[in-house]
């Protein structure tokens, strides 16, 4: 029978690696593809993520299942994901060079959903006003949107109340909305 | 709820469904009487599955055992002193980690305040300096020293005959000078 995460958490704490190993296998990829929302690069999304992971095990001790084990791993991820967008920011150029390399490897995937000239001008407008987001507001979108978490884990995740969520949410949402415009 | 502001401001949650029995049917409801606002939600919903599409879609698995080695790695190599000293920092005084220091530096500052009101009161009290009976006839002199005005008054008085010296302020005075 499986292992709940809360039993893994308390052999790892007890310093049994495998159970992290085990824990890294259930949420790397879920972890990666929030990283990479909030980030837009891969490899920067791919250290971060190992990263977070590295954090999660040095914390682990301190973890005492008030929360969920997941609440709390996103909770690291997106604070290291939103600290390293700070330090990006320092140099924009760079960040739009490796968005534009993105871009062409998105367009060399098959199952590509956005099929004609009218779709990518949307998911090209949309990549520009996701990235014109407060960290804020994108943390919310992406959570909701990749993971499809409930206002409260998210309000759990971002230290905030269920209703700052709503209004988060409302107000990014309408932000891509007028960017987007005639798109939708 | 029905003015259609409300409902849109609403709809985000409506779509989420996060919004309560009640509130969701109000907006159901006038969503099919409402054109306008439906629109709205016929945008919202091509949004959402726009972000999905671009979030979720494009995003490439990553293989487990190569992921796992780099995590590995972090954890077994030995950090040097300044790089434990740099994610101390780091962690301690991320924006999160300071959140405590805001009302710490308000319970600070209202305390120094509080003092120093109790100060300044307390400087009032003693603003009367002196009260001393210089004969057997009930004759006094008074000091008294106003420290915000820096006001010094000299006063000389007489009790009334009979009169108890403690109930000072009925007492009718005959200033000297």
């Amino acid at each position: 029978m499986e292992s709940s995460d809360w039993e893994l958490v308390q052999k790892c704490q007890a310093g049994e690696i495998g159970a992290f190993q085990e824990l890294v296998s259930r949420y790397h990829q879920k972890i990666y593809v929030v990283i990479v929302g909030l980030l837009r690069n891969r490899e920067d999304a791919l250290e971060v993520a190992q990263e977070t992971f590295f954090r999660a095990y040095r914390k682990i001790k301190s973890f005492q299942g008030g929360s969920s084990f997941y609440t709390w791993l996103y909770r690291i991820a997106v604070n290291m994901a939103i600290d390293s967008q700070r330090r990006q920011k320092r140099n924009p150029l760079e960040f739009r060079e490796t968005m534009d390399g993105l871009f062409e490897e998105q367009n060399e995937v098959a199952r590509d959903p956005f099929s004609d000239v009218h779709d990518r001008e949307l998911r090209e407008k949309l990549v520009a006003s996701i990235n014109d987001l407060t960290p804020e507001h994108k943390a919310v979108i992406i959570l909701r949107t990749v993971e499809g978490l409930s206002y409260k884990d998210i309000g759990e995740i971002l230290g905030c109340s269920e209703g700052t969520v709503m209004s988060r949410l409302h107000y990014a949402r309408k932000k891509l909305q007028e960017k987007l415009g005639a798109f939708l | 709820m029905r003015d259609c502001k409300l409902i849109r401001e609403s709809l985000s949650g409506w779509l989420d469904g996060q919004l309560g029995t009640s509130d969701a049917e109000i907006i159901r409801l006038h969503l099919e009487s409402c054109a306008s606002c439906d629109g709205e939600r016929r945008q919202l919903e091509k949004l959402q599955s726009s972000l999905k599409s671009l979030l979720v879609s494009n995003v490439p698995r990553i293989a487990f055992e190569p992921f796992w080695a780099g995590v590995r790695e972090r954890i077994t190599k030995k950090r040097s002193w300044h790089e434990e000293i740099m994610e101390w920092a780091r962690s301690t005084f991320a924006a999160p980690g300071l959140a405590w220091t805001v009302p710490a530096v308000i319970v600070v500052l209202l305390g120094v305040f509080a003092l120093d009101s109790f100060w300044k009161l307390g400087s009032q009290r003693n603003n009367f300096a002196a009260v001393e009976s210089i004969d057997a006839h009930g004759r006094n002199v008074a000091l008294l020293r106003e420290d915000e005005t820096k006001t010094t008054v000299i006063w000389l008085y007489q009790n009334q005959e009979g009169e108890d010296e403690s109930s000072g302020e009925n007492t009718e005075t005959s200033p000297s000078f």
